[in-house]
């Protein structure tokens, strides 16, 4: 069996909530730099995963149950306050239906900028950007500040620069939740490309039938645990009984 | 350095001179006009206080250095806070947006450069090939002091959202303490080493004396410099570091 891409063995996390805010030198110097009382927010805890080269697997699971906390971790973006991740291949995210755009400039721009960060050199980001703006059936508003976007207007681009950049691992939170019903169909007829082209991928979604579709195996989060793991369509089964129950 | 971060690196400098000029040579002749302005208001009153020939010079010299040490620990100190929207959602190298950050207020330090060398020459006074060396040297050192302080600063401000208003007052009273409008001379050779201790009292000084007076400093003094420069990289390197693997989770 291959060594899997992606690792997580253990890992938890929390982040820690001041019952004081203090976020500015002076409040820390008035305060003598005395310790705070702080809550933990425990939101990961023990959460194992791996994922092969060529595997697609979906993270399903209700809000708040730590789907975002653990794609930012697998991303090094947070660290880890335990366990340890380990990735042995090159990383696209697209987290919170976005990226980092700057509102001050221009779509064009952007997508330099982004697709600078997602590995792309400046000679690949020339010769795709006709093919990302057509994508995003943005190519009339290439010179409009991002300012002037809707959020699915950005979002479009945002897949648009994810999946020209693509190196080996697509990391996608809420994945083709966004835009009309025809860039729905032209990101899904892309995703399929990139899982035919061999690429491995790490789906976020609340959407059962997404996760049966669109994955091979899924794990189901719950109160920051891994509560079910198998073959996509059984965990999006187990989430829709879940609900049920809860609801 | 790889190209794919050459090519990131460039694209962040060159989309934040759009953004900081408005992508006009117009907007970055203002930037340049800023100090410039600044010297003839300070030349025409202290020029009757202080009545040495090379006042003039001396003072264009501190005048334009001090406006990059500002500028840039300014603009070096926000980076991070300014960029938050990139590593909230992307893993990036974090000294790339600061030393990007510092990038223009360097692109106008190279202009004021040629100017000070036309300016010199203007007046007859025209620095050696030797001189200009040392002065792109002290450019450099000064350049890699901005570095390390705001590879500090940078992740500090995360954490403490009044420091820029901290280092402002700093600032402030850091442009009377270094000699830009005042020769170091008139303060008694004994506490000179406390005048020093700030960082672009010796660029300042050391750049006047290859620039104006014609000779270079003391060993001594460049190492003096060297240590300077290390203790600033060093110290920055390792809060940023330390803090830095953290900076999305202190947003």
């Amino acid at each position: 069996m291959s060594v899997p891409l992606i690792e997580v063995d253990s890992v938890s996390k929390s982040f820690w909530i001041p019952d004081e805010p203090r976020h500015t030198v002076r409040e820390h110097v008035m305060a003598g730099f005395a310790p705070r009382p702080r809550r933990r927010l425990p939101v990961l805890d023990s959460v194992s995963l791996q994922l092969r080269k060529g595997e697609a697997l979906g993270v399903m699971g209700a809000n708040g149950c730590g789907k975002s906390t653990l794609l930012k971790l697998v991303c090094g973006i947070y660290l880890p306050d335990d366990g340890t991740i380990t990735t042995r291949a090159p990383i696209t995210p697209i987290l919170d239906l976005g990226v980092g755009w700057n509102p001050e400039l221009d779509a064009v721009d952007n997508v330099y900028l982004i697709g600078g960060l997602m590995g792309l050199s400046l000679a690949e980001i020339a010769r795709g950007l006709d093919a990302m703006l057509e994508f995003a059936q943005l190519r009339p508003y290439a010179r409009m500040h991002l300012k002037h976007f809707s959020s699915g207007m950005a979002a479009r681009l945002a897949y648009a620069v994810a999946f020209q950049a693509v190196r080996e691992v697509l990391i996608l939170d809420e994945v083709l939740a966004v835009g009309d019903a025809g860039f729905k169909q032209r990101c899904q007829a892309r995703y399929r490309e990139i899982r035919a082209a061999g690429h491995t991928t790490l789906v976020v979604s609340h959407d059962p039938l997404q996760i049966a579709a669109f994955c091979d195996r899924a794990v189901m989060l719950s109160g920051g645990r891994i509560v079910a793991e198998g073959a996509a369509p059984d965990v999006a089964q187990a989430y829709l009984s879940s609900l049920v129950k809860a609801g | 350095m790889s190209s794919n971060s050459i090519g990131l690196a460039w694209t962040l400098v060159r989309t934040d001179f759009k953004t900081r000029f408005h992508g006009t040579f117009s907007g970055f002749v203002w930037a340049l006009l800023k100090p410039a302005a600044m010297f003839l208001v300070l030349m025409s009153v202290f020029s009757f206080l202080f009545k040495d020939p090379a006042y003039k010079l001396q003072l264009v010299v501190g005048l334009f250095l001090w406006d990059f040490f500002a500028e840039g620990t300014k603009n070096g100190l926000a980076a991070l806070h300014s960029k938050s929207f990139l590593f909230r959602k992307l893993r990036v190298p974090l000294w790339i947006l600061v030393v990007a950050a510092i990038a223009n207020p360097f692109i106008t330090l190279a202009v004021f450069t040629l100017v000070i060398v036309l300016f010199l020459t203007a007046v007859g006074q025209a620095p050696s090939l030797a001189g200009i060396g040392l002065f792109m040297l002290y450019c450099l050192a000064l350049t890699l002091i901005v570095v390390g302080f705001s590879l500090a600063t940078s992740v500090l401000f995360l954490k403490y959202r009044d420091l820029n208003q901290v280092w402002d007052m700093v600032t402030q009273a850091g442009f009377f303490l270094a000699p830009i409008i005042y020769p170091l001379g008139i303060v008694p050779e004994k506490f000179h080493f406390l005048f020093y201790l700030w960082p672009p009292t010796a660029i300042i000084e050391f750049s006047r004396t290859a620039l104006v007076a014609g000779h270079a400093p003391s060993l001594l003094a460049h190492v003096y410099l060297l240590i300077e420069v290390a203790v600033m990289l060093t110290i920055g390197s390792l809060i940023l570091k330390r803090m830095g693997p953290r900076a999305a989770e202190l947003v």
